[in-house]
C-alpha cells in the first residue's frame, strides 16, 4: 500500500463518527488532567488504559493519544496561571507564562500558549504524515556521542538562561547536576548518594523538583509579599486578544521551534520537556532584545509551547515505526497499543495501515478540537486568579502533593517536594536563580550517561566525539556559541 | 466555579483516602479451609504499565470476572527502587493473607546487587504463572549467523563487541547474557557492557553504535519481521512457539548448556499462613488453567510456567546460587 493510499485510509478512519468522537473524548480528558498541576500525560493515559478494554483497536488509540498530546497542550494552563509546572514539558512555559500573568494579562498569556501550542501540533502532524516512513531512519540515527553532543550544546546556554550574577548561575547548575547522579547508577548498578535509602534508588523525579522549586518557592514568595499591593494585577484576566505586535513576534519562534521540536520529538529520549528548553534558550539567545526573555516575552512563551506540541507528535515516529518508545509516557502509551493487541513497529504502516495512519489523521482534528475547547474556556479558567489568595495558595500546594503522589504514591517524595520548597525559596532569598538548576537536571543525566556509554564502546577512545559528523557539528556549534559572547565583551573593552 | 473545585478537591480526597489505607487484620485459620474475609491487595512493585503491572493486572481482572475469587482484588502501584519500595512494604505486612505481590528475577537480583534489605527468602512463594525468556539479537548484515561465531569473535578480541541492555550491570538483561556467554567459556569480567536506561537499546543497535542487544524474546519479534535484526540465540530451554519465536534457536541446541528463565509469579508477606498459601495456590493453579489467562498469554507472548509453593521456592533457591556466583565472578555482588 502506497503512502498516498495509506493516508486516504487514515482521514477515512479520522473523519468517521467514531473517529470524531473518539478523538474528542481523548483530547478533552487529556487536556482537562493536563492543566491540573503535577498531573501529567502519564496519569492520563494510565487512568484510560481500562477504559479501552474490549474496544476495537483503532478508535481507541486514536483516543489514547489524543489523551497522550491533549494532555501537553493543557499543561501550559497551570505553568501559566499558577507557576505549578502541570506536566514536565512545560516547565519552561513558566518563565515567560506567569510573569505575563502577573502583569495582568493572564488571558493573552493563555491565549498565546493555545495558539503557539496549535501551530506547533499542526505542523508537526504535516511533518509526520509527510516524512514518516522516512523518518525512522533519522530515529536512530543518534548514537551515543551524538546525544552527548547534543546535550552539551543545551548546556552552553546555562549562563543566557538567568539574570545577574553568572557565577550565581553556576553554582546553581552545578547543584542540578549533583542532584541528578542520585540514585543507582546505570553503567555500573553502584548506588550514588542514596545514603542506603531504598526511596533514592531510582534518584528524585523532575516533577518533584520542577514543582518545588517553581510551585512551592512561589507560594512562599506570595506569603511573604502578602501586604505588597502591587501584586494586585494578578487578579487582572485582561484582553484576550492578541496585537499585529505581538502576532509578528510570535511568528518566527513558533515556525523555527515547530520545526525544531519535531526533530527532537523524533529523536528517542528527548522528547518534549528538552525541546521546549532548547526551544526557549535558542529563541533567547537569537533574539534582538534578549533581555525581555523571563519578564512576560511573547517569544519566550511562544517558543517552548510550540516546541513541546510539536515534540509531542514527533515522538510517534519512533514509537509507530520502530516501536521504541523514547519516554516514560510513550512507554506507557505503548502498553496501551499492546493491551489491545497491536505492536507497533517497522510493519504497522503496512499491517495496519487504518491505525498507523489513523492515529496521524486524527492528530489534526485532535488539534483543532483542542484550540476551540481551549480558547473559550480562558475566561473561566483564569477565574482561578479571582479565587482568594489565601484559598489560592491552599490549592497550589494541595495539587503539587497530588501530583507528586500521583507518580510514586510514596510519602518520601512528599518530604523531597517540600525540601525543595525551601532550597527554591532560599534560592530565590540569595538569588541564585532556578532555571539552570532544571536545566542541569534534564539534560546532565543524559549527558553524562551517553558520554560513559561512548567511552565503554571507544574503549576510553574520545575519538569517538568527533569522528562522526553529527556530534563533530553539534559540538562546533556549542564551543562556538561559547566563544561569541566571549569574544564580543573583549571587543567592546578594546573599542 | 468554586463547586465545580469543591467537587474535584473532594473526588480527589477519595482516591487518596482509597489508595492510603491499609488492611493490617489476618485471621488465619490454620485449621480449616481459610477463606478471604476482605479486599484482597496486590502490589506491582513498579509504575503502571510495566510487566509486573500487566501481570497483576490481568490476573485480578481474570480472577473477578471469572468468578475465581469472590473478594474485591485491589492492584496497587509501589514503584521505587526497582521493587525495593514495594517489598519493603509488603514486608511490613507479615503474616498478613490479604497483601500480595507480583515478582520476577529482580528479586533475586536487586537484594544480591545490595540494593534491597528484603529478597526473595523473606517473603512467603504461591505460585510461579508464567515464564518469559531473553533474545540475543544483532544487525541483520552483523557477520555472525549463531551463538558460537558471537562468543568465538569476543574471546579473540573482547574490546571490539559490546552488549547493549535497559537495565543496569547486575540486573536481568546484563546477567542473562553472561550467564550463556559463560557457559560458552567467554571470560564474562571482559564483556563490554552498556546501559541504556532510556530504553533505547534497539536504537543503538540499529543506528550500529554497539553490535549485541540483550532484551526479551517478544521485543525482537517485529523487527525480526521486518528484516532489520536477526536472533542469535534465545534463553530458552526448547523451541518457543509462536510465529517467528519458533524460528529463534535456543543457546542450548547450539551447544551452550545453559538457559535463563525470567519466570513471574505471586508472593505473600513474610510468615503467611500455611492454609492461606494452600488456599492461593489452588486459586493460582485455576487461574492458570482458565482459557481466559491462556489467551492473555497468548497475546502477550508469555509461556505457561506454573509451580505450587513448594516447587517455587526450591526452584528460587537454585536460581538465587547461580546468579550469587555469576556475581561474584563478575565482581558485583555484595
Amino acid at each position: 500500500m502506497g503512502s498516498l493510499e495509506g493516508i486516504l485510509t487514515g482521514f477515512q478512519v479520522a473523519f468517521s463518527v467514531e473517529g470524531v468522537l473518539f478523538v474528542l473524548i481523548g483530547v478533552f480528558v487529556g487536556t482537562f488532567i493536563g492543566m491540573l498541576p503535577g498531573l501529567g500525560p502519564i496519569s492520563a493515559i494510565a487512568v484510560m488504559i481500562p477504559v479501552t478494554f474490549g474496544m476495537d483497536p483503532t478508535p481507541a488509540l486514536v483516543m489514547m493519544a489524543g489523551v497522550y498530546y491533549g494532555a501537553v497542550f493543557g499543561g501550559s494552563t497551570s505553568s501559566i496561571l499558577l507557576n505549578a509546572p502541570g506536566i514536565s514539558g512545560t516547565v519552561a512555559t513558566s518563565f515567560d507564562g506567569y510573569p505575563m500573568a502577573q502583569q495582568g494579562k493572564a488571558g493573552k498569556a493563555l491565549a498565546i500558549a493555545a495558539i503557539s501550542s496549535f501551530i506547533g501540533g499542526t505542523i508537526s502532524v504535516l511533518l509526520l504524515m509527510m516524512l514518516a516512513p522516512m523518518l525512522s531512519s533519522v530515529a536512530i540515527s543518534f548514537g551515543p556521542p551524538a546525544y552527548f553532543a547534543l546535550m552539551f550544546l543545551g548546556l552552553t546556554a546555562i549562563t543566557s538562561l538567568s539574570e545577574g550574577s553568572t557565577s550565581k548561575a553556576l553554582i546553581s547548575a552545578v547543584v542540578g547536576f549533583m542532584v541528578v547522579t542520585i540514585g543507582i547508577d546505570a553503567q555500573t548498578g553502584t548506588q550514588r548518594f542514596t545514603f542506603g535509602n531504598a526511596n533514592l534508588l531510582e534518584g528524585i523525579d523532575f516533577l518533584v523538583i520542577a514543582l518545588g522549586l517553581f510551585a512551592l518557592a512561589e507560594v512562599c514568595t506570595l506569603i511573604i509579599k502578602r501586604k505588597d499591593l502591587s501584586l494586585d494585577n494578578t487578579h487582572k484576566l485582561g484582553s484576550l486578544k492578541i496585537t499585529k505586535q505581538e502576532a509578528k513576534e510570535m511568528s518566527g519562534p513558533v515556525t523555527r521551534q515547530s520545526f525544531m521540536g519535531f526533530v527532537l520529538g523524533v529523536l528517542p529520549g528527548a522528547g518534549a520537556t528538552i525541546a521546549s528548553f532548547i526551544g526557549y534558550i535558542t529563541e533567547k539567545r537569537i533574539a534582538k532584545k534578549p533581555d525581555e526573555f523571563g519578564k512576560g516575552s511573547v517569544r519566550g512563551l511562544a517558543a517552548p509551547e510550540a516546541a513541546n506540541n510539536a515534540a509531542t507528535s514527533g515522538a510517534f515516529v519512533p514509537l509507530l515505526s520502530l516501536g521504541i518508545p523514547g519516554s516514560g509516557t510513550t512507554a506507557v502509551l505503548l502498553g496501551a497499543f499492546l493491551v489491545l493487541g497491536v505492536q507497533p513497529g517497522p510493519l504497522l504502516m503496512t499491517d495496519r495501515p487504518e491505525i498507523f495512519w489513523g492515529i496521524i489523521a486524527s492528530m489534526y482534528i485532535g488539534n483543532v478540537f483542542l484550540l476551540i475547547l481551549n480558547l473559550p474556556l480562558i475566561p473561566y479558567i483564569s477565574k482561578i486568579l479571582k479565587i482568594p489568595r489565601p484559598l489560592l495558595i491552599s490549592l497550589v500546594i494541595m495539587f503539587s502533593i497530588i501530583g507528586v503522589y500521583a507518580i510514586s504514591f510514596s510519602t518520601f517524595d512528599l518530604y523531597m517536594l517540600l525540601l525543595f520548597g525551601v532550597v527554591g525559596f532560599l534560592m530565590r532569598l540569595f538569588s541564585f536563580p532556578a532555571p539552570p538548576f532544571i536545566l542541569a537536571f534534564i539534560l546532565g543525566g543524559m549527558m553524562e550517561q551517553s558520554f560513559r556509554q561512548s567511552l565503554t564502546i571507544s574503549n576510553g577512545n574520545y575519538m569517538i566525539f568527533v569522528k562522526e559528523p553529527i556530534s563533530l557539528t553539534l559540538l562546533l556549534i556549542g564551543l562556538l556559541s561559547f566563544a561569541f559572547p566571549i569574544i564580543g565583551h573583549l571587543r567592546k573593552r578594546k573599542g | 466555579m468554586k463547586k465545580y473545585l469543591l467537587m474535584l478537591l473532594f473526588v480527589f480526597l477519595t482516591v487518596l483516602a482509597v489508595a492510603c489505607s491499609n488492611d493490617e487484620t489476618s485471621n488465619g485459620d490454620a485449621n480449616g479451609d481459610w477463606e478471604p474475609e476482605q479486599p484482597i491487595e496486590i502490589v506491582a512493585p513498579a509504575g503502571a504499565g510495566g510487566g509486573w503491572d500487566t501481570t497483576a493486572r490481568m490476573a485480578a481482572k481474570v480472577f473477578s470476572e471469572e468468578g475465581i475469587i469472590e473478594e474485591d482484588i485491589g492492584v496497587v502501584n509501589k514503584p521505587g527502587g526497582g521493587g525495593a519500595v514495594g517489598w519493603a512494604y509488603i514486608a511490613g505486612h507479615e503474616g498478613s493473607a490479604h497483601n500480595l505481590f507480583v515478582a520476577s528475577p529482580p528479586l533475586i537480583l536487586v537484594p544480591l546487587n545490595g540494593q534491597s534489605e528484603y529478597g526473595y527468602d523473606d517473603f512467603t512463594p504461591l505460585a510461579n504463572m508464567i515464564a518469559d525468556y531473553g533474545a540475543f539479537a544483532v544487525r541483520e548484515d552483523a557477520p555472525w549467523n549463531d551463538l558460537n561465531e558471537l562468543f568465538e569473535d569476543m574471546k579473540e578480541d573482547p574490546e571490539s563487541i559490546s552488549v547493549v541492555g535497559t537495565s543496569s550491570p547486575g540486573s536481568m538483561d546484563h546477567i542473562q547474557f553472561v550467564q550463556i556467554a559463560k557457559a560458552a567459556g567467554v571470560d564474562v569480567t571482559k564483556i563490554k557492557y552498556v546501559t541504556d536506561p532510556e530504553g533505547v537499546g534497539l536504537t543503538q543497535l540499529l543506528n550500529g553504535s554497539v553490535e549485541v542487544f540483550s532484551t526479551g524474546v517478544s521485543e525482537t519479534i517485529e523487527q525480526v519481521k521486518a528484516g532489520t535484526i536477526k536472533v542469535l540465540g534465545v534463553t530458552a530451554e526448547e523451541r518457543l512457539e509462536g510465529e517467528v519465536l519458533e524460528e529463534f534457536p535456543t543457546a542450548i541446541e547450539q551447544g551452550i548448556d545453559a538457559t535463563f528463565v525470567n519466570w513471574r509469579g505471586f508472593f505473600g508477606p513474610p510468615n503467611m499462613d500455611e492454609a492461606a498459601v494452600k488456599y492461593y495456590e489452588a486459586k493460582f493453579k485455576e487461574l492458570s488453567d482458565s482459557e481466559e489467562f491462556a489467551d492473555i498469554r497468548s497475546q502477550y507472548g508469555w509461556n505457561e510456567m506454573y509451580m505450587d509453593s513448594e516447587e517455587y521456592k526450591s526452584f528460587l533457591d537454585e536460581q538465587n546460587e547461580e546468579v550469587q556466583s555469576l556475581l561474584d565472578e563478575l565482581g558485583l555482588g555484595e
